[in-house]
């Protein structure tokens, strides 16, 4: 076909794209994601029992803020990776910024409590599923998002799939936390970023492949 | 027909509310940025028109991806660009080393082909005889007295109007410069 041909056939199937058409849909495929994870924390792994006291705690509050001050980052970075124009990926540093937040609370938590507990605010009692139970429920909110991304256009795609990982994994530790029942500084610095960390290394994994267009 | 930046995101943005002239107005317009683009990386002719079209049809079917509090151009030298790779990918070819040059050099080329709008649009302000007399001259670097006889007019004519717009254009670029 011609290219004069071509952009005639193009021009005759003209729809509408309504303002923030892509922020919007971002955000509806998020919270359709974060219902499907909710509704698993809920179903199969209960809320925790104590619910209605830790959230006049800090511990329960310390791990939210977190979580979700890393969701918001990093669907952020999501959202500009969308975008085809060149980026320095060097200027996506402010995702690691709650990370550094909580590691320097852990540090004052260390040193507050007596060397012979660091091993117990390490491991916790759960430290085994965490990561795993994280990296899980990520899983529907990164198929969202990787579903919102093959509609964009984006040009990095490791560091889009990647990003979206870490959102996604994010977004399933704030929701995890209503199920978990950990409180130390370390231990979330520690597990909880180790499961958002491989929602990353998955979206990495996935990105070239299903966001070529 | 070059045209500037801010007529691309006029057309876009109607062409976002739906508006088919619009949006057929802008493809029509990018489509010879886009070969001059392809054509300064590649040397056959039909690659180059098929990744016009793919870059048309991404431009077309992602759309959205476009913010149009943003200027244009970006956005669609990003599309042609990840559409070449994506050729160069596909096609199992490597990218000769002058080729690679060229891609890094990007910036530049994109330079030059705003600065190149930029000046059509300049020379667009001025009387059509006189803007054809300073882009002969002075562009396509022809003497003065070839244009002055292919166009029938005395040399001296010639160098004055040609000068007279160039000032026109200097006064004008003086007066919209920040």
């Amino acid at each position: 076909m011609n290219t004069d041909a071509l952009i005639d056939r193009l021009a005759s199937d003209v729809k509408t794209v309504p303002r923030h058409a892509a922020a919007r849909q971002l955000v509806l495929s998020l919270a359709g994601g974060a219902l499907v994870t909710l509704v698993l924390v809920v179903l199969v792994l209960a809320l925790r029992p104590d619910l209605g006291q830790a959230v006049r705690g800090f511990a329960f509050w310390m791990k939210a803020i977190y979580t979700g001050a890393l969701g918001v980052a990093a669907t952020l970075a999501v959202a500009r990776l969308a975008r085809p124009e060149p980026m320095r990926l060097a200027a996506l540093w402010p995702v690691a910024l709650p990370v550094l937040v909580v590691a320097v609370i852990a540090a004052v938590q260390m040193a507050q409590a007596s060397p012979d507990s660091w091993r117990a605010l390490w491991l916790g009692s759960t430290w085994k599923v965490c990561p795993v139970n994280v990296l899980l429920l990520s899983l529907p909110i990164l198929a969202v998002l990787l579903a919102w991304l093959r509609r964009l256009a984006p040009t990095r795609l490791a560091a889009a799939g990647a990003l979206a990982g870490i959102a996604a994994g994010a977004w399933a530790a704030t929701l995890y936390g209503l199920h978990c029942p950990e409180f130390s500084a370390l231990f979330v610095v520690t597990w909880y970023s180790l499961g958002i960390l491989l929602g990353g290394v998955v979206g990495a994994l996935l990105g070239p492949r299903v966001l070529r267009w | 027909m070059p045209v500037s930046d801010d007529q691309l995101r006029t057309w876009m943005a109607e062409g976002l509310a739906g508006n088919a002239a619009s949006h057929a107005a802008l493809l029509r317009a990018v489509a010879p940025v886009l070969r001059a683009f392809y054509r300064r990386r590649f040397g056959h002719e039909d690659a180059i028109e098929d990744l016009v079209q793919e870059t048309l049809i991404a431009v077309h079917t992602r759309r959205i991806s476009y913010d149009p509090s943003r200027p244009l151009s970006p956005w669609l030298f990003a599309i042609a660009r990840y559409k070449m790779v994506d050729h160069f990918r596909r096609s199992r070819s490597t990218v000769p080393l002058e080729d690679a040059e060229h891609v890094a050099s990007d910036a530049e080329t994109e330079q030059d082909i705003h600065a190149r709008l930029d000046i059509d649009q300049l020379l667009a302000t001025l009387p059509p005889k006189q803007a054809s007399l300073i882009r002969a001259m002075h562009l396509e670097g022809h003497s003065v007295a070839d244009v002055a006889r292919s166009r029938g007019i005395g040399e001296s004519a010639a160098k004055v109007s040609a000068h007279r717009g160039i000032k026109a254009l200097a006064l004008r670029m003086r007066q919209s410069g920040p």
